[in-house]
Protein backbone atom coordinates (compact mmCIF):
# COMPACT_ATOMS: atom_id res chain seq x y z
CA UNK A 1 0.00 0.00 0.00
CA UNK A 2 1.32 3.13 -1.35
CA UNK A 3 2.07 5.54 2.20
CA UNK A 4 -0.11 7.81 1.34
CA UNK A 5 -3.03 6.05 1.25
CA UNK A 6 -2.33 5.17 4.92
CA UNK A 7 -4.08 8.24 5.68
CA UNK A 8 -8.17 8.60 6.09
CA UNK A 9 -8.41 11.74 3.47
CA UNK A 10 -8.96 8.36 1.35
CA UNK A 11 -12.12 6.16 0.89
CA UNK A 12 -11.33 2.86 1.20
CA UNK A 13 -13.89 0.89 -1.80
CA UNK A 14 -13.73 -2.76 -2.16
CA UNK A 15 -13.89 -4.01 -5.54
CA UNK A 16 -14.69 -7.94 -6.61
CA UNK A 17 -12.52 -8.39 -9.75
CA UNK A 18 -13.91 -10.10 -12.80
CA UNK A 19 -10.87 -13.23 -11.71
CA UNK A 20 -12.56 -13.36 -8.62
CA UNK A 21 -10.01 -11.75 -6.27
CA UNK A 22 -10.63 -8.85 -3.58
CA UNK A 23 -8.81 -5.75 -3.71
CA UNK A 24 -8.79 -2.20 -2.05
CA UNK A 25 -9.06 1.03 -4.61
CA UNK A 26 -8.55 4.25 -2.99
CA UNK A 27 -10.77 7.05 -3.38
CA UNK A 28 -10.67 11.00 -2.47
CA UNK A 29 -13.90 11.91 -0.17
CA UNK A 30 -16.30 13.64 -1.74
CA UNK A 31 -17.76 17.32 -0.96
CA UNK A 32 -20.32 19.08 0.16
CA UNK A 33 -23.42 20.45 -1.86
CA UNK A 34 -23.29 24.90 -2.53
CA UNK A 35 -25.54 25.75 0.04
CA UNK A 36 -27.32 29.79 0.03
CA UNK A 37 -25.57 32.29 2.46
CA UNK A 38 -28.56 33.50 3.78
CA UNK A 39 -30.99 30.82 4.09
CA UNK A 40 -28.94 27.40 4.20
CA UNK A 41 -31.23 26.03 1.30
CA UNK A 42 -28.82 24.00 -1.14
CA UNK A 43 -28.27 25.87 -3.98
CA UNK A 44 -30.05 24.64 -7.70
CA UNK A 45 -27.61 24.90 -10.60
CA UNK A 46 -24.41 24.72 -8.69
CA UNK A 47 -22.52 21.08 -9.36
CA UNK A 48 -20.53 19.41 -6.88
CA UNK A 49 -17.33 17.46 -7.10
CA UNK A 50 -13.93 18.18 -6.72
CA UNK A 51 -11.78 21.33 -8.03
CA UNK A 52 -10.46 19.48 -11.22
CA UNK A 53 -14.13 18.04 -11.67
CA UNK A 54 -15.65 21.65 -11.43
CA UNK A 55 -12.71 23.26 -13.46
CA UNK A 56 -13.47 21.49 -16.34
CA UNK A 57 -16.96 23.18 -16.57
CA UNK A 58 -18.06 25.65 -18.72
CA UNK A 59 -18.58 29.13 -16.78
CA UNK A 60 -22.80 29.06 -16.97
CA UNK A 61 -22.54 25.09 -16.15
CA UNK A 62 -20.85 25.99 -12.70
CA UNK A 63 -23.34 28.84 -11.66
CA UNK A 64 -26.46 30.47 -12.52
CA UNK A 65 -26.40 33.36 -14.60
CA UNK A 66 -28.13 35.96 -12.23
CA UNK A 67 -27.02 38.30 -9.63
CA UNK A 68 -25.79 36.50 -6.79
CA UNK A 69 -25.81 33.44 -8.70
CA UNK A 70 -23.98 30.45 -6.89
CA UNK A 71 -24.26 32.35 -3.89
CA UNK A 72 -27.64 33.08 -2.79
CA UNK A 73 -30.50 31.58 -3.49
CA UNK A 74 -33.37 32.98 -5.77
CA UNK A 75 -35.84 33.94 -3.28
CA UNK A 76 -32.30 35.65 -0.97
CA UNK A 77 -31.27 37.26 -3.63
CA UNK A 78 -34.65 38.45 -5.03
CA UNK A 79 -35.27 39.71 -1.47
CA UNK A 80 -31.52 41.46 -1.00
CA UNK A 81 -32.07 43.24 -4.48
CA UNK A 82 -35.39 44.70 -3.38
CA UNK A 83 -33.97 45.90 -0.09
CA UNK A 84 -31.36 47.81 -1.73
CA UNK A 85 -34.10 48.84 -4.51
CA UNK A 86 -35.93 50.20 -1.82
CA UNK A 87 -32.82 52.04 0.55
CA UNK B 1 -54.38 56.32 -12.51
CA UNK B 2 -52.84 52.52 -11.36
CA UNK B 3 -49.25 52.59 -11.06
CA UNK B 4 -48.91 49.85 -13.38
CA UNK B 5 -49.22 51.76 -16.44
CA UNK B 6 -47.32 53.23 -19.35
CA UNK B 7 -43.95 54.88 -18.56
CA UNK B 8 -43.87 54.04 -15.33
CA UNK B 9 -40.07 53.14 -14.79
CA UNK B 10 -39.09 49.94 -13.36
CA UNK B 11 -36.04 47.73 -11.59
CA UNK B 12 -35.89 44.24 -12.88
CA UNK B 13 -35.76 42.07 -9.14
CA UNK B 14 -35.25 38.32 -10.67
CA UNK B 15 -33.66 36.53 -13.26
CA UNK B 16 -30.36 37.23 -15.17
CA UNK B 17 -31.50 40.98 -15.83
CA UNK B 18 -32.18 41.67 -11.81
CA UNK B 19 -31.00 45.16 -10.58
CA UNK B 20 -31.71 46.86 -14.11
CA UNK B 21 -33.86 49.70 -14.70
CA UNK B 22 -36.72 49.25 -17.50
CA UNK B 23 -39.91 51.29 -18.64
CA UNK B 24 -43.38 49.75 -18.85
CA UNK B 25 -44.21 49.97 -22.36
CA UNK B 26 -47.26 48.47 -22.80
CA UNK B 27 -49.63 46.47 -19.96
CA UNK B 28 -50.60 42.94 -21.36
CA UNK B 29 -53.11 42.26 -18.32
CA UNK B 30 -52.74 38.95 -15.96
CA UNK B 31 -50.33 40.08 -14.45
CA UNK B 32 -48.01 40.58 -17.29
CA UNK B 33 -46.93 44.00 -19.17
CA UNK B 34 -44.15 44.35 -21.96
CA UNK B 35 -40.84 46.18 -20.14
CA UNK B 36 -38.23 48.00 -22.81
CA UNK B 37 -34.78 48.68 -20.71
CA UNK B 38 -34.24 49.54 -23.65
CA UNK B 39 -31.44 47.49 -24.61
CA UNK B 40 -29.01 50.12 -25.30
CA UNK B 41 -29.15 52.16 -22.19
CA UNK B 42 -29.79 49.41 -19.50
CA UNK B 43 -29.19 46.03 -21.24
CA UNK B 44 -33.04 44.80 -21.06
CA UNK B 45 -34.67 43.75 -24.52
CA UNK B 46 -37.91 44.85 -25.55
CA UNK B 47 -40.02 41.38 -24.00
CA UNK B 48 -43.11 40.40 -21.88
CA UNK B 49 -42.17 40.18 -18.00
CA UNK B 50 -44.38 39.11 -14.98
CA UNK B 51 -45.05 41.96 -12.22
CA UNK B 52 -44.17 40.15 -9.60
CA UNK B 53 -40.79 40.44 -11.15
CA UNK B 54 -40.57 44.40 -11.44
CA UNK B 55 -39.99 46.64 -8.41
CA UNK B 56 -41.92 49.92 -9.57
CA UNK B 57 -40.04 53.06 -8.98
CA UNK B 58 -41.89 56.48 -8.18
CA UNK B 59 -40.42 57.76 -11.52
CA UNK B 60 -42.48 57.77 -14.65
CA UNK B 61 -42.12 59.08 -18.14
CA UNK B 62 -44.35 60.39 -20.84
CA UNK B 63 -44.56 58.33 -23.82
CA UNK B 64 -46.93 57.23 -26.71
CA UNK B 65 -48.19 53.56 -27.06
CA UNK B 66 -46.11 51.80 -29.28
CA UNK B 67 -43.39 54.03 -28.45
CA UNK B 68 -39.80 52.91 -30.33
CA UNK B 69 -36.84 52.51 -27.98
CA UNK B 70 -36.04 55.84 -29.29
CA UNK B 71 -38.48 57.46 -28.29
CA UNK B 72 -38.54 56.04 -24.92
CA UNK B 73 -34.31 56.69 -24.35
CA UNK B 74 -35.45 60.42 -25.69
CA UNK B 75 -38.70 60.62 -22.74
CA UNK B 76 -35.85 59.28 -20.43
CA UNK B 77 -32.82 61.31 -21.38
CA UNK B 78 -35.45 64.57 -21.25
CA UNK B 79 -36.82 63.86 -17.85
CA UNK B 80 -33.58 63.06 -16.21
CA UNK B 81 -33.73 59.63 -15.46
CA UNK B 82 -31.02 58.08 -17.88
CA UNK B 83 -27.55 58.69 -16.07
CA UNK B 84 -29.33 56.87 -12.76
CA UNK B 85 -31.07 53.83 -15.13
CA UNK B 86 -28.17 53.28 -17.08
CA UNK B 87 -26.00 52.80 -13.30
CA UNK B 88 -28.75 50.36 -12.10
CA UNK B 89 -28.68 49.35 -8.68
CA UNK B 90 -25.09 48.70 -6.88
CA UNK B 91 -25.42 45.21 -5.43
Amino acid sequence: MEPRFRSRSFKRLRVKLPGGDNVIHYRRKGVSKAHCSLCGAVLPGVPTGRAEKIAKLSKTQKRPERPYGGVMCSKCARGTIVNKIRS
Amino acid sequence: MSAISRGRVCVKTAGKDAAKFCVITDVLGDGFVEVTGPKKLTGIKRRKCNILHLELTSDVVKIKAKATDADVIKAVTDAKFADKMKAGIAL
